[in-house]
């Protein structure tokens, strides 16, 4: 057991010693740090001052309620009306071109009759500016065409007020105070954190067995310790570091979302709150990370073994890569129907319960028989990967030359 | 008699068809300085990593310390230098040493003072807290050799130990080696170079082909495999030396050049007719000696001029 400390210890040790360990480290919190500042640059962006004309063609004073209510619902819209005449939309255009104006609305009867507008302008790719324009005259019609028909003012305005809905999730049968928005946060989070650490770490693993491997160290190690402790050394003490880091992100992003306030984000109306996360998603996201790191490292220790070089090894690890990433791109699927057969699979299936389960689980509870049965699988399937692993670990350390086929890898598992 | 370090007994150790070690018996006494002699690809190399518990014999028995269980039962009692060397290369140092002491159960702190008492000795106490891929090829040797006795073992096994040695750090380790005998601690080295393993060597076993040819204590070797021997050497002229070494009645075998040469008797031949011929067909001779047969005259006896360009060495898997 002492053995397998030392092996430990000098694994973590060595990681956190390295200058790449404190960049990660930092750089994870600062990259939290970049995308709140790029919704503070978004927000700041939408709310950008419009120069719009409209370019009236109807026959009623229709054009001239639009411009001015227009003007009143988008403070940030700048509106003047002209009327529709030949050569004016000519020289409306030259005005966009010159920037002096960001576009034109054009209008005639037929937009209360049949719904047709159409805006011409420099900021088309702007999703708010259009949303805003597109509600604001979806309104303006709507009114217009009740009040066509004679229905009292005041009665349109009633029916105007908006519906807002507030989606609050139901966890077991607890309503908490986490929204529809937090929930995708919280599953997105864990996707990105999970697919993330568990890659990472699991070629730290493989990159540490290949150095053994190269420099020819591992002759020495081997008959001191069984490789087996050796294997489990390395994993545990690669993932000591990964739990370390991850400790230091989660909490910073703590820290990050509890200080948005300061940057001014939630007074910008951005539509996004860092979710409170409750004990059972951490116990459960913890419990996940651990046993898919163990299983992932595992097969990355294989990995490294088999392979003689660098470039050998990050060839083989691909396939692995990819059966993690099935998971982690079914994340959509997962959060739109946490019900489905397909969700129920990806939690039950152990090489990709890791990240399926966890997300599934931010997104709404999973049953508990479920959720059991997934964990019981993917500590079997730790187990048996980890043997398995072991033994082709055991000969492969110990080899030089061409990496071993699909037979001789059976070989080597047998081989007592 | 105090029980044996190693006992090997028939061991056999197959690759691939191909048969690396076969039925090979030796034992090491307490004590001594054993030196397992043999060409490349001979199996030392798979000998030694089966008595290491890094190959698992196909046949036979290996016995460390009169006990049963190989090598890795007894790491704490056993020194090992491998062949291919290799240490962390971006490790410092005195970390290596105390991780390596560490896995053979050492305890770390013990290892820390032992091993700068180790650096400061071999001098390279100042480069203790420096990457291994600081120091010059040189120094990491001195480094490995310092892992290899740093927890004083009782057993130290070196593979190939002299390989690749400057003479400076040749001498080092010789001294430190022997050293170690005067300790009582128990040395087993592989070499191909001979006139190494004579100098230092108590006992000596040598290998062709995974079989043992000879072994025993190098004077009763040299005794059983030399047969009686002259050295000569000329100072300029050498005569009619070519027809008189030449003469089977007198000489069975001549090994040497112009200049000099070692002689193996024909039965009873009597040296004191060939220093007769030779002086009288005009050479003048710098040297005339009765003498053992080196260790490397006898090796290539045994081991015959094919066999000691040894064996290709199989592929992939197996080294040595």
């Amino acid at each position: 057991m002492d053995k397998v400390f030392a092996v430990i210890r000098r694994e973590f040790v060595e990681r956190v010693r390295t200058r790449w360990f404190w960049i990660g480290t930092i750089l994870g919190p600062l990259l939290m740090i970049g995308i709140i500042g790029f919704q503070i640059l978004l927000a700041g962006r939408t709310a950008a001052e419009r120069h719009i004309t409209v370019v009236d063609g109807s026959t009623t004073e229709f054009g001239a309620r639009l411009a001015s209510q227009l003007a009143r619902d988008v403070p940030r819209f700048h509106v003047t009306r002209v009327p529709r005449r030949p050569g004016a939309v000519g020289a409306l255009m030259t005005e966009v071109g010159a920037k002096q104006l960001d576009g034109f609305l054009l209008i005639s009867d037929s937009t209360i009759e049949f719904g047709a507008a159409e805006y011409r302008g420099s900021n088309v790719s702007s999703v708010a500016d259009m949303e805003q324009m597109e509600s604001a005259l979806r309104r303006l019609v709507f009114a217009a065409r009740l009040e066509r028909h004679g229905i009292d003012t005041l009665v349109v305005q009633q029916a105007e007020i908006p519906v807002h809905l507030a989606s609050h999730k139901i966890s077991g049968t607890q309503l908490t105070t986490e929204s529809g928005t937090q929930s995708f946060v919280t599953g997105f989070g864990m996707a990105i954190l999970l697919f993330v650490a568990i890659l990472m770490y699991g070629i730290n693993v493989m990159s540490s067995v290949l150095e053994e491997k190269t420099t020819r160290i591992v002759e020495v190690l081997v008959s001191s310790l069984r490789p087996f402790q050796l294997m489990i050394g390395k994993v545990i003490g690669a993932g000591s570091v990964g739990i370390v880091q991850l400790s230091v992100w989660v909490v910073s992003a703590k820290l990050l979302s509890g200080a948005r306030h300061l940057f001014g984000v939630g007074a910008a109306g951005v539509g996004f709150e860092f979710p409170s996360i409750p004990a059972a998603t951490l116990v459960v996201f913890v419990l996940y990370f651990l046993l898919g790191y163990f299983l992932y490292a595992a097969i990355y220790a294989a990995v490294g073994a088999m392979s003689s070089t660098e470039a050998e090894a990050r060839q083989a690890q691909v396939p692995v890569q990819l059966l993690l990433m099935i998971p982690y791109l079914s994340f959509f699927a997962l959060l739109n129907d946490s019900s489905s057969p397909l969700a129920v699979w990806l939690t039950l299936i152990p090489f990709w319960s890791p990240i399926a389960a966890p997300v599934r689980w931010g997104a709404a509870r999973i049953p508990m028989v479920q959720l059991v049965a997934s964990l019981a699988i993917l500590l079997g399937t730790v187990v048996l990967v980890t043997w398995l692993a072991s033994r082709v670990y055991r000969v492969g350390i110990l080899m030089t030359g061409k990496r071993p086929g699909v037979k001789e890898l059976i070989r080597w598992i047998r081989t007592a | 008699m105090t029980p044996a370090i190693i006992e090997l007994d028939r061991v056999t150790k197959r690759f691939a068809g191909h048969v690396a070690v076969d039925r090979l018996s030796l034992t090491v006494p307490p004590g001594v300085i054993y030196g397992l002699l043999g060409p490349n690809g001979a199996g030392k190399s798979t000998t030694i990593r089966m008595l290491m518990d890094i190959y698992i014999p196909d046949e036979g028995t290996v016995r460390v310390f009169g006990g049963t269980g190989s090598g890795r039962e007894h790491s704490s009692r056993i020194g090992y230098l491998p062949e291919e060397r290799g240490l962390y290369p971006k490790m410092r140092v005195i970390d290596v040493l105390v991780f390596l002491a560490r896995i053979k159960g050492m305890d770390g702190r013990l290892a820390r003072t032992r091993a700068q008492e180790w650096l400061e000795r071999l001098g390279l106490g100042e480069w203790q807290s420096r990457k291994v891929s600081d120091l010059s090829k040189g120094m990491q040797q001195k480094v490995q050799f310092i892992s290899t006795v740093l927890h004083d073992p009782d057993l130290v096994v070196m593979d190939e130990a002299f390989s690749g040695l400057d003479p400076v750090n040749a001498q080092v380790l010789k001294d430190t080696v022997l050293d170690l005998r005067r300790r009582g601690k128990t040395i087993l080295f592989s070499t191909h170079i001979m006139e190494q393993a004579e100098k230092i060597c108590d006992y000596v076993c040598i290998i062709a082909r995974g079989r043992k040819l000879v072994d025993g204590t190098l004077a009763d070797v040299k005794r059983t495999h030399g047969g009686r021997h002259l050295v000569v050497a000329f100072d300029g002229a050498s005569g009619d030396a070519e027809r008189i070494f030449a003469d089977t009645r007198l000489v069975k075998k001549a090994d040497g050049t112009q200049q000099a040469a070692e002689l193996e008797l024909a039965g009873d031949a009597d040296a004191q007719e060939i220093l007769k011929a030779l002086v009288s067909s005009g050479a003048r001779l710098a040297r005339f000696e009765l003498a053992e047969p080196s260790l490397n005259k006898i090796f290539i006896d045994l081991v015959g001029p094919e066999a000691a360009t040894a064996a290709a060495r199989p592929e992939g898997a197996i080294h040595g």
